[in-house]
């Protein structure tokens, strides 16, 4: 066993008092699956930790029938998340994807926030966030910004999150019909998720898991050039999981079925 | 604000009031403090499965949470199962089916046995496989591990029958 280093423990009350801690060392934590293997290899080493799992309005789920969205608490459970029956009905491939994160433990602690602000590129929610034009609710102590899915994720690994800021809920527009969340796992991460919906005259594809960040690109219907233009144009990783050819072609031939190419 | 905290849970239905390190994982604590060894330490990254146990009925991995999250939670390991001097009828049913050899990842796969039947009594094959796709065996193959749940989802279906 590994022994994690010294570190004091806060349990936050309310948000105000954990927005007024968090900075560098002092990181926010709900359910721990990023930060104690993070911890643990070295890669973080706060000197403190903010644990925020009892902060109510962090796992509430709001639906606004104005603006046809749903708001979702950033600690939510990816459990929470698919079980939940307001996010089955309006957002039926989150649910679906929420259902299929890693493995029934990661469902079970891991939180959509902390999914996103870690932005592990292997990822299925940054994708079918991105695709749906989620937006983040970024809080600090000074104040509040909302920032779209898409614009959050700089990199592997990388987000826009300044170190006194806290992602603190995702709203996400109600789901058009026809959309679909696809993906392909050989181990505990996807190899590539695609999420597709369509739009005028062809399909809004956004593919993740082989790229550093979600890529999103227009095609119209039957349009073989763009597909092929799109999946060349990709910096696919080359991984356990498979090489960037191996991840280009099913690229293509997934993306090619789903513009309507034999 | 400090690198220890006080908790209280239960565990294994006993009522624990502990001082934890903020730094300890709820492994750590089974293993070190309270000698319960049938949880097991391998991955450290919630990929492996042996660690399985259930908080508050849910099924978490015991290497990557922390102590001091225990505090208000009930929680059950692999020596919570036996009644008495009895085996669960889980492990009865890993045993009749061979579902173990080395039966290092065997505590692991019979607590997430234990959450699966616990919200589906009756569960298919494919829904069997992605309850336990995030438990790794290296020794049986798993088709005994699968065989395993079906005799237990069975046995457990019988003694409900039997006590109504």
């Amino acid at each position: 066993m590994t022994v994690l280093p010294e570190v004091r423990h806060i349990r936050a009350s309310t948000l105000e008092e954990a927005l007024e801690l968090i900075d560098d060392d002092v990181v926010p934590y709900a359910g721990a699956t990023e930060l104690v293997p993070a911890m643990r290899l070295g890669v973080r080493r706060p000197e403190a930790i903010v644990d925020l799992k009892r902060l109510q309005e962090l796992v509430r789920v709001d639906v606004d029938m104005a603006t046809n969205t749903v708001r979702l608490g950033a600690a939510m459970t990816h459990r929470a998340v698919a079980d939940d029956s307001i996010v089955s009905e309006f957002l039926p491939s989150l649910a679906e994807a929420a259902a299929h994160v890693g493995n029934v433990r990661v469902r079970n602690s891991g939180t959509l926030g902390g999914n996103l602000s870690f932005a592990e590129p292997r990822s299925d929610l940054s994708v079918v966030l991105s695709a749906l034009d989620a937006t983040v609710e970024l809080a600090s102590a000074g104040g509040e910004r909302t920032v779209p899915v898409r614009d959050l994720i700089l990199g592997a690994f990388e987000t826009c999150l300044a170190p006194e800021e806290l992602l603190i809920a995702v709203t996400v527009p109600f789901e058009p019909a026809g959309m679909s969340y696809w993906k392909l796992q050989s181990y505990e991460r996807p190899t590539v998720g695609i999420a597709s919906l369509p739009v005028e005259g062809g399909w809004k594809i956004v593919v993740g898991a082989a790229t550093e960040r979600p890529e999103e690109v227009i095609i119209a219907t039957n349009d073989i050039d763009a597909v092929e233009a799109f999946v060349n144009s990709l910096d696919l990783s080359d991984d356990l999981s498979g090489t960037p050819d191996y991840k280009r072609s099913i690229l293509r031939s997934r993306i090619s079925r789903i513009v309507g190419l034999p | 604000m400090s690198t220890s905290v006080n908790i209280v849970f239960e565990l294994n239905g006993r009522k624990i009031d502990a001082r934890v390190s903020a730094r300890t994982t709820v492994v750590e604590l089974l293993r070190d403090t309270f000698r319960l060894t049938g949880t097991k330490v391998s991955c450290e990254l919630q990929v492996c499965g042996v660690c399985t146990v259930l908080v508050n009925s849910l099924a978490v991995s015991a290497c990557s949470m922390l102590a001091c999250d225990l505090d208000g939670t009930s929680l059950t390991t692999i020596e919570g199962l036996m009644q008495g001097t009895e085996l669960h009828p889980i492990q009865e049913a890993f045993i009749e089916t061979n579902a173990f050899q080395c039966g290092f990842c065997t505590p692991g796969f019979v607590m997430m046995t234990l959450a699966l039947l616990d919200r589906e009594p009756n569960p298919t094959v494919e829904t069997t496989r992605d309850w336990l796709d995030g438990n790794i065996c290296r020794c049986t193959g798993y088709q005994p591990i699968e065989r395993a749940v079906q005799v237990a989802s069975r046995r457990l279906a019988e003694i409900e029958s039997a006590s109504d």
